[in-house]
């Protein structure tokens, strides 16, 4: 599975932390504990992005999205044992999950706008039959791809520049979406859809389009978090479940909105995260999380994106 | 006169907008008062501070003599406030006889239940719909089943938001006629209302708001003449 | 526009005590009434307890098998169809409970009937965690999809927590968690007898005290929701605002419904770990939490009745699929929640039951 978040790094860089003022380490350390933050906040925000457009937009919680990161995962694996560079293949992957999802939105989601308790139900019916599709059509496991870029030293401990290169991918994925929904045509045109569609019909916007390309957008998300991943995983059918509660759980505290609500909540809990993953192991991380949403839900309905608002106004 | 509700300096906002604004108000019981004013008024939020579905930033609420303030909103109603909404709040799968029993059945068994259930039908002249889904009455007995749904139990203040919206002339002739009844028992009536020829027919007195505040209060006549009034709705219609 | 019948209640003689609970097995929340729909039901159970003398102990303890899990299914009826919850992880409190009916029964054994005392503590405690997360989520107010992706997120770090108790140092007492590979080994139901304990493996005696829970929890539920407490149940799902404006705790309804769900879907933990004597963490993962969405959505959640019908009614068409390799019988379940959400929205059979219904006229809520 996934082979995240070494508990000993952070500990060790801590204790080494104590003896930096005698030796003048700290930059290590400190470079450390950034490590495990992005690594986490990366994690936390590529996986959820896909699923946090949809919700935010559209108000579905797609179940199938962890089916959608295995697609992306599974394509880039294919493209790129078959020649393709890691980012062309990366691509394919993303593309490959859009159309998926836009093809299943024309099957299935858009009977069901007016029922979206009943469209969550349906995606989980999607995700069964993916699940247990591709295992049957690709088996149990599909060979992997190594993990590019090596690892690079700093101080006495080595890092995965790969994973550094992630990070940068989910603060540019952020910064992406932030163009593409507040400074592009479509986007424009997508949220005054979300916040007003007789409106929008009105002013002759082709609504169910617009509820297409996002899905479809959701789900190349899905399958961009998938192939950015790819190289690090074990490649199997249910590996999508590995992304699902931490993207569950971001796009509960974020909210309905992914600028105000998912990528906030998704820094904060990458620091829950990260904490509780390097002093007591992975699990103790999961868990903290799903205790720190059922905190944040209980204390602020209507998540981060809610509260910043009443916030800021 | 005693003082049934007794609202002192209430003061709330979302943000930079104020929805309250020491909002001072006091409700003799036995009352049949109107809230009018613009749209946006807050006359809603007023009517949502009073059920504790929002809470005040700062101010009070009195029932009864208690401070209801702090109390959560099915306490507040098992105080004995009561509450029609402006869309009617029924439950759409179920029989007219099953909502009242939902509506009655907190305080109500056996045979007191059916007794009562029987009179509010009949008031309601609902009698002959009692086996119907509610969702398939008009929206005027819809109206009515929610008013019966309200008053089944004898509450001691009544709160109406837009009691008459929708309603032909007919309805809300019988409308006034029901709301006379009810006071005449004693219950005390709080209403939202638009409609100002039904206003002039139910309210003894009546209170305007404006911008989250008191603006005026007086008898009918006193609102209807006064200058200020009419500039507010003017106003507002600019907008 | 449809116009039903509906009985009427005020009309009756006031009852009282065991008479006024025995009358609300029939009521405005639950289909089926008159004789016509006990003569029915009185023929079903009585062909269900005639089965086992036309079959095998093997193929009647697989019968035992589907019965186990109608409590799961139920509790979801109620949790669902009736209080408008849509849980995703009632597994959670199905592994919870058989994970302790395991622990509790390999360190106290079996004697005197102690896995009776087991299969109580486990259920209590499957109802108590449901109680404490359904607190959270609706004193909370948490609403709609947010109530499945939590109650999702639950059963699914259960999931991860008990797969990684392979270690040695996860024990609970004589008991061994033992990781992804599950825990087994524990003690069926028993039963004290003269002249030695009854063993309840997976047969015919099993089969026959299933069946009598499930009457019993079924006639427990048609009482319960036709009476105040259902009914408010179901004005909470219809119009929540305005069951609270009527002088309901709603948030209280909601979790006592959920924590009644719960300790339903704890019981067929308890009863499943029993009649494997096993328990494995994928019980709680991602397809078994959609096992239950399949049964209740396509047998009907907003009646008891076509929920345990469509319940029993899945798993058996599930098992024949299964003959033919357990991958396919996931896609088939996938499909049928696709087609049935799209088709009919209110489940295959409760659609069935309300058409045979109108022809008969008496299956009319």
């Amino acid at each position: 599975m996934r082979t995240f978040g070494r508990g000993f790094v952070l500990a060790r860089a801590l204790s080494s932390a104590e003896q930096g003022a005698r030796r003048v380490e700290l930059f290590p350390a400190i470079f450390s504990i950034f490590y495990q933050f992005g690594d986490a906040f990366a994690f936390l925000v590529i996986s959820c992005a896909g699923l946090a457009v949809i919700f935010g937009m559209m108000g579905i919680i797609n179940l199938a999205h962890g089916e959608f990161i295995m697609c992306g995962a599974y394509v880039t694996a294919a493209s790129a044992r078959a020649g393709l560079p890691l980012p062309l293949a990366i691509a394919c992957g993303a593309v490959a999950a859009g159309v998926v999802g836009m093809a299943l939105e024309r099957a299935v989601i858009r009977h069901l706008y007016h029922r979206p308790l009943d469209s969550i139900i349906a995606t989980w019916g999607v995700s069964l039959i993916a699940t247990q599709g591709v295992l049957i059509m690709l088996g149990p496991t599909m060979q992997g791809i190594g993990t590019p870029l090596g690892s690079t030293l700093v101080g006495e401990r080595s890092y995965s520049v790969y994973r550094i290169v992630l990070f940068a991918s989910a603060v540019g994925l952020l910064v992406g979406l932030y163009v593409l929904f507040y400074r592009t045509r479509f986007g424009v045109i997508a949220r005054a859809t979300i916040q007003r569609p007789a409106m929008a019909r009105a002013l002759g916007v082709d609504t169910r389009r617009v509820y297409g390309l996002t899905f479809g957008l959701g789900a190349g998300l899905a399958g961009l978090a998938g192939g950015l991943y790819a190289p690090t995983m074990t490649m199997v059918p249910t590996m999508g479940a590995t992304f699902i509660v931490e993207s569950f759980v971001t796009v509960v505290v974020g909210g309905a909105d992914i600028f105000l609500g998912a990528a906030p909540a998704a820094a904060i809990l990458a620091v829950i995260r990260a904490a509780l993953t390097a002093w007591y192991g992975q699990l103790f991380g999961q868990i903290g999380l799903l205790v720190a949403v059922i905190v944040v839900i209980r204390v602020m309905p209507g998540g981060l994106s809610a509260f910043l608002k009443r916030w800021q106004r | 006169m005693n003082p049934i509700l007794e609202v002192s300096k209430l003061n709330k906002s979302f943000g930079g907008v104020t929805v309250a604004r020491d909002i001072d108000f006091v409700l003799d019981a036995g009352a049949m008062h109107c809230l009018i004013g613009p749209n946006g008024a807050g006359k809603s939020s007023f009517f949502r501070l009073l059920l504790g579905e929002h809470a005040p930033d700062s101010g009070a609420i009195r029932f009864s003599g208690d401070d209801i303030t702090a109390l959560r909103s099915f306490e507040r109603i098992r105080k004995g406030i009561s509450v029609k909404f402006q869309v009617p709040g029924i439950f759409k799968a179920l029989s007219v006889r099953q909502n009242l029993e939902v509506a009655f059945q907190h305080h109500l068994h056996g045979a007191s239940l059916g007794g009562t259930i029987r009179r509010v039908l009949e008031f309601t002249n609902l009698t002959g719909e009692a086996a119907t889904h509610a969702g398939v009455l008009s929206h005027g007995q819809q109206q009515w089943l929610e008013i019966g749904m309200a008053v089944g139990v004898e509450p001691k203040l009544l709160l109406l938001d837009e009691p008459t919206a929708g309603m032909s002339p007919d309805e809300t002739r019988k409308t006034g006629e029901m709301l006379h009844e009810l006071n005449a028992r004693g219950i005390t009536i709080l209403a939202v209302e638009h409609d100002m020829a039904f206003v002039q027919q139910i309210a003894d007195s009546v209170t305007v708001l404006h911008m989250g505040a008191i603006f005026a209060k007086g008898s009918i006549d006193e609102i209807t003449e006064h200058p200020g009034v009419q500039e507010i709705y003017l106003g507002a219609a600019d907008e | 526009m449809r116009r039903l019948e509906l009985p009427d209640a005020s009309e009756a003689p006031a009852r009282q005590g065991l008479r006024l609970w025995l009358s609300r097995l029939e009521g405005p929340q639950t289909m089926g009434r008159g004789p016509g729909f006990w003569v029915a039901a009185a023929l079903a159970v009585a062909a269900a307890a005639a089965y086992p003398a036309f079959a095998n102990d093997y193929v009647v303890g697989n019968a035992a098998y589907f019965l186990v899990w109608t409590f799961m299914a139920m509790g979801l009826g109620v949790v669902w169809g009736y209080g408008g919850a849509l849980s995703f992880g009632q597994t959670a409190f199905f592994g919870l409970a058989g994970y302790t009916y395991g622990v509790i029964t390999i360190n106290i054994g079996s004697a005197f009937g102690a896995t009776w005392l087991a299969l109580l503590l486990s259920v209590a405690l499957g109802g108590i965690f449901a109680l404490l997360i359904g607190y959270f989520m609706f004193y909370g107010r948490i609403k709609g999809v947010f109530i499945g992706i939590v109650t999702l997120s639950v059963t699914l770090v259960l999931e991860t927590f008990m797969a990684q108790t392979a270690g040695p140092q996860w024990r609970i007492g004589e008991a061994r968690l033992n990781g992804f590979n599950g825990m087994s080994g524990m003690p069926p139901l028993t039963v004290p007898w003269f002249g030695g304990d009854v063993l309840l493996y997976a047969g015919t005696t099993l089969y026959y005290v299933l069946l009598g829970m499930v009457v019993l929890v079924y006639m427990g539920l048609r009482m319960l929701l036709n009476a105040p407490f259902g009914n408010v149940l179901v004005a909470i799902r219809e119009n929540p605002e305005r069951a609270e404006m009527l002088g309901y705790d709603i948030r209280l309804y909601q979790m006592l419904a959920f924590g009644l769900g719960g300790a339903l879907a704890g019981t067929s933990g308890v009863l499943y770990t029993a009649w494997g004597q096993y328990i494995t963490p994928s019980s709680m993962g991602l397809t078994s939490a959609a096992l239950p969405i399949v049964w209740v959505a396509v047998g009907g959640r907003r009646d008891i009745t076509a929920t345990l019908l469509g319940c029993l009614l899945v798993i058996a068409g599930f098992q024949s699929l299964t003959i033919y390799g357990s991958q396919y019988a996931l896609i088939v379940m996938g499909v049928l929640l696709v087609f049935t959400v799209l088709v009919t929205p209110n489940g295959l059979i409760y659609t069935a039951m309300d058409r045979v219904g109108r022809l008969f006229g008496e299956a009319r809520r």
